[in-house]
């Protein structure tokens, strides 16, 4: 586990390292996450020594992110004044992205 | 009380119990209305409302735990290699539908919104709406958005995909399983993907993998995107 952590952190601090000096416009845990990978694909680091650390932090996620939901009191005003707009494009959105994902990989599926 | 509630034990303590609660009704009473987070946020935002406790003092505990977010992410790069081994015989049509997904996603939100009238800030925080919450929250820093909206937008959508997406995608004609699973992770992530993997285990890898992918395009793309739309049609 401890093993496991150690390596996350590692990757998590080289991705903002990167990000800081080469001024990457994406996430520094983003590329953190693409290095973890591309070390597991190349064999660099072993999927037992993290995957304990990275299950338990997967298992919890949802328990992080909810501060920044009760965030969203702060700006109740915003919200209240848009609500049926943001309410029509994100739920006509969502059907749309549904279907074409579906549609377009079902079809790709058949072809082959 | 002002000084104890800003105390960071006070946001952590808080958060930790309301969660308790909310998983504990959650086993009861099987409602994707009843989903954790929702009636956790819920919850502490009535405790603070009605004890009159400033958000700014209850996230000086509560940073604590969203700093995990980053070290979160991270770790879906371990379960995205796990679960990359099982669709290698199907790749082609899953990344193909993730990609064209992603950018019909980013794409029809940002549009409808701009149609809507909705101000710029808000359309930059809901762009990254299909994405996994804390990589949404990440897109939204560097757009210049509201991360916290983004949080709110990004869970009900999930929410929404769970109740909703395998039924509406049956009425479209939808019978792979592979696809069902792929569009659940594509469009409404984590969430999403708790719903399908109670279609099947399968169901629920294409899921997974879909959420990292998804998450990963719109991280790059979205950003610049949203940028463009704005600049073109506002």
């Amino acid at each position: 586990m401890l093993k496991g952590l150690f390596f996350i952190f590692l990757f998590l601090i080289l991705g903002e390292f990167l990000k800081y000096i080469f001024n990457i416009p994406i996430a520094g845990n983003i590329i953190g996450m693409i290095l973890i990978f591309s070390a597991l694909k190349l064999k660099l680091i072993k999927l037992e020594s993290v995957k304990p650390a990275a299950d338990k932090l997967i298992q919890y996620m949802v328990l992080f992110f909810v501060p920044y939901g009760v965030g969203m009191m702060v700006y109740f005003d915003v919200i209240k004044a848009h609500w049926f707009p943001i309410l029509t494009a994100t739920v006509i959105s969502t059907i749309v992205t549904l279907y074409v994902t579906a549609l377009v990989q079902q079809k790709l599926e058949r072809d082959a | 009380m002002h000084d104890f509630f800003e105390l960071p034990i006070f946001g952590v303590f808080l958060t930790l119990l309301v969660f308790y609660i909310a998983q504990g009704i959650r086993t009861k009473i099987k409602s994707p209305l009843l989903n954790p987070v929702l009636v956790a946020i819920t919850l502490i935002v009535l405790v603070l409302v009605v004890f009159d406790i400033d958000f700014s003092d209850y996230n000086k505990g509560g940073q604590f735990l969203s700093f995990f977010l980053g070290p979160s992410i991270v770790a879906l790069g371990v379960l995205f290699f796990e679960k990359f081994k099982e669709v290698k015989s199907n790749l082609f049509p899953f990344l193909f539908a993730v990609l064209i997904g992603g950018v019909v996603s980013i794409v029809s939100v940002s549009l409808i919104a701009i149609f809507l009238n909705v101000p710029d800030l808000v359309v930059k925080s809901i762009v990254s709406k299909s994405v996994t919450t804390p990589i949404a929250i990440e897109i939204t820093k560097i757009t210049g958005g509201i991360p916290s909206i983004t949080a709110g937008v990004v869970i009900a959508v999930g929410i929404f995909g769970n109740a909703f997406g395998p039924s509406i995608l049956k009425v479209l004609g939808i019978i792979s399983k592979t696809a069902l699973g792929t569009a659940l992770g594509t469009a409404a992530h984590g969430i999403g993907t708790a719903r399908a993997l109670e279609e099947g285990k399968l169901t629920g890898t294409y899921s997974g993998l879909a959420m990292c992918v998804n998450g990963l395009l719109t991280a790059t793309v979205a950003p610049y995107f949203v940028v463009w739309i704005l600049k073109i049609f506002v």
